[in-house]
């Protein structure tokens, strides 16, 4: 059934709600992106990842606030992930996944971030889909903008 | 064009002319450690590294009136020892083995960056630590020193920051690079803390180019040349390149072009710098560049500006605290020769081998930060 003969169908009811229900299914949600999209949409998506950069370009930096906040603790060393990477340098997120001689194992990236602050950081590793893994995965990604996907690349 | 790639053609067109280069007598040569896989015919390597394949020293010869040695040590980043113990335990071995070099050297150069944050806990806990070293030392600022208390408790421990004499048929200067940035803290009512955090962060956006030798210390350095024989040995130690590597990371100092105007008329200048924690070789005109390493930790090649003339360091493995790091001892040989090694702990081979053994092997494109310029800052 094609969505026009699904509309059809819809409207030839008695019931309001049923219309109703089919103008939120057609025209509500579902439209949302596919109406051409408007200046103020594309800058609420790019605030939406901007924010998440920033509280990883913190955390990535060492800030005890953001640390605090997020509720976690990712060196207990002084270092932070910056010292080794500043501009987040040879983390290499277009490379991922792939084989991580460290691990001895097939790995993310976000495997890696936790290697990192388990080891050489020895802090504490945090949930794989938390917000902080989250925030730290945005800003090694944006800041990698422009850089060729090479998976497995050693 | 960008205007760094400007400076670089500009620059270029003054000082790499055809034919300009050190004075011949100062010659690097190939030598020691070769390795099975060369003598296999391992022929990718050499295409890839054709020059310079597998060396673990650099020779330079100089003039001297009779053969020494001396050592090299910076960048220990020292936090208080209840922190980090990491950088105690490479600063004290570093600090062993420079005491235990057979013959003896005669003096040790530390280069800068003995704190991370510049407290008088870590400033006097590295001044502790390189007690262990009893020949004569010298001592040059990192901005890690610094931008606490703006030198105070750096300057009542080692004194001045800039300083020269003669040894042996050689001259050596130390350069301050590190006390001269724009005051990017005033007007923005920063605490000592927050302007000795935002220096400390290498990618930082907010302190700017700080690292500079200024119009006056160039005019010191101009006085200081003029007594010496223009084709006699210079060894210029500063925490800073000499020269525009990377100026996002301040690995230049921002008046390059004056300090290559004082230098272009000697002939036989060789600058030792820090900072950049990574093993770096570059000639600028007459002026040969040797980057050295950290004890604490290794910084990676930036992006761009790499020198075409540095053969990489290899990748080192994050899991070991002592690879990537260490010193260098120097030896000036009878026949003249200046020998400069890279001792690196945890490597035998400390230049990479092969592509796959070098950062280069991966190119990334990256993008300054930029949560450091939010209020507040």
């Amino acid at each position: 059934m094609t969505d026009r003969t699904r509309l059809r169908t819809a409207l030839s009811g008695v019931s309001v709600a049923a219309v109703l229900a089919a103008v939120a299914v057609f025209v509500g949600p579902a439209g949302a992106h596919k109406d051409p999209v408007t200046p103020q949409q594309l800058k609420a998506y790019e605030d939406a990842l901007m924010e998440q950069v920033k509280l990883g370009d913190l955390l990535f930096h060492g800030d005890a606030a953001t640390e605090k906040n997020m509720g976690v603790s990712l060196s207990k060393t002084g270092m932070a992930c910056a010292m080794c990477h500043p501009m987040t340098a040879d983390t290499h997120p277009h490379t991922y996944p792939k084989f991580q001689a460290q691990m001895a194992k097939f790995a993310t990236l976000r495997d890696m971030i936790n290697w990192c602050i388990e080891k050489p950081n020895q802090g504490e590793m945090i949930d794989s889909d938390s917000d902080a893994m989250k925030a730290l995965e945005a800003y090694i990604y944006w800041s990698n903008t422009g850089s060729v996907l090479i998976p497995g690349r050693y | 064009m960008s205007e760094l790639e400007q400076d670089r053609r500009d620059i270029a067109s003054v000082l790499q002319q055809p034919g300009a280069r050190p004075d011949p007598s100062l010659k690097i040569t190939r030598r020691t450690f070769i390795h099975r896989s060369c003598l296999v015919g391992a022929a990718t390597v050499a295409e890839t590294f054709a020059w310079w394949p597998l060396l673990n020293t650099l020779d330079i010869a100089h003039a001297a009136d009779a053969p020494f040695k001396f050592a090299w040590i910076s960048d220990t980043h020292l936090y208080p020892r209840s922190l980090n113990t990491r950088f105690v335990e490479k600063t004290v071995r570093a600090a062993k083995e420079v005491q235990a070099m057979n013959p003896p050297a005669d003096f040790l150069i530390f280069g800068g960056d003995l704190a991370q944050l510049g407290t008088v806990e870590e400033l006097e806990l590295g001044n502790e630590l390189l007690k262990e070293i009893k020949i004569r030392k010298v001592y040059i600022p990192g901005e890690h020193d610094w931008y606490l208390d703006m030198g105070k408790k750096w300057g009542q421990l080692f004194g001045q920051p800039n300083w020269t004499f003669d040894h042996k048929g050689v001259r050596f200067i130390g350069l301050d690079t590190i006390s001269r940035a724009p005051d990017y803290w005033s007007m923005r009512k920063m605490s000592a803390k927050e302007r000795m955090d935002h220096m400390s962060v290498l990618d930082g956006t907010v302190a700017g180019p700080w690292a500079g030798v200024g119009r006056d210390q160039l005019d010191w350095m101009q006085k200081t040349l003029s007594t010496w024989d223009r084709n006699r040995p210079v060894i210029i130690f500063s925490h800073n390149p000499l020269y525009e590597y990377y100026p996002p990371w301040n690995f230049w100092v921002r008046d390059w072009r004056d300090v290559n105007e004082v230098l272009k008329p000697y002939t036989k200048v060789t600058n030792i710098h820090g900072h950049v924690h990574q093993v770096l070789y570059n000639e600028i005109g007459t002026m040969r560049s040797i980057g050295m390493l950290a004890t604490s930790w290794p910084w990676p090649y930036a992006p761009e500006g790499v020198p075409k003339l540095t053969k990489p360091m290899i990748r080192v493995d994050p899991g070991d605290p002592f690879d990537g790091v260490g010193w260098s001892p120097m030896s000036v040989a009878a026949d003249d020769k200046i020998g400069t090694e890279y001792v690196m702990w945890g490597r035998k081979e400390v230049f990479a081998q092969s592509t796959e053994d070098s950062h280069e092997n991966i190119p990334e494109k990256l993008r300054p930060r930029v949560a450091d310029n939010m209020w507040p800052y």
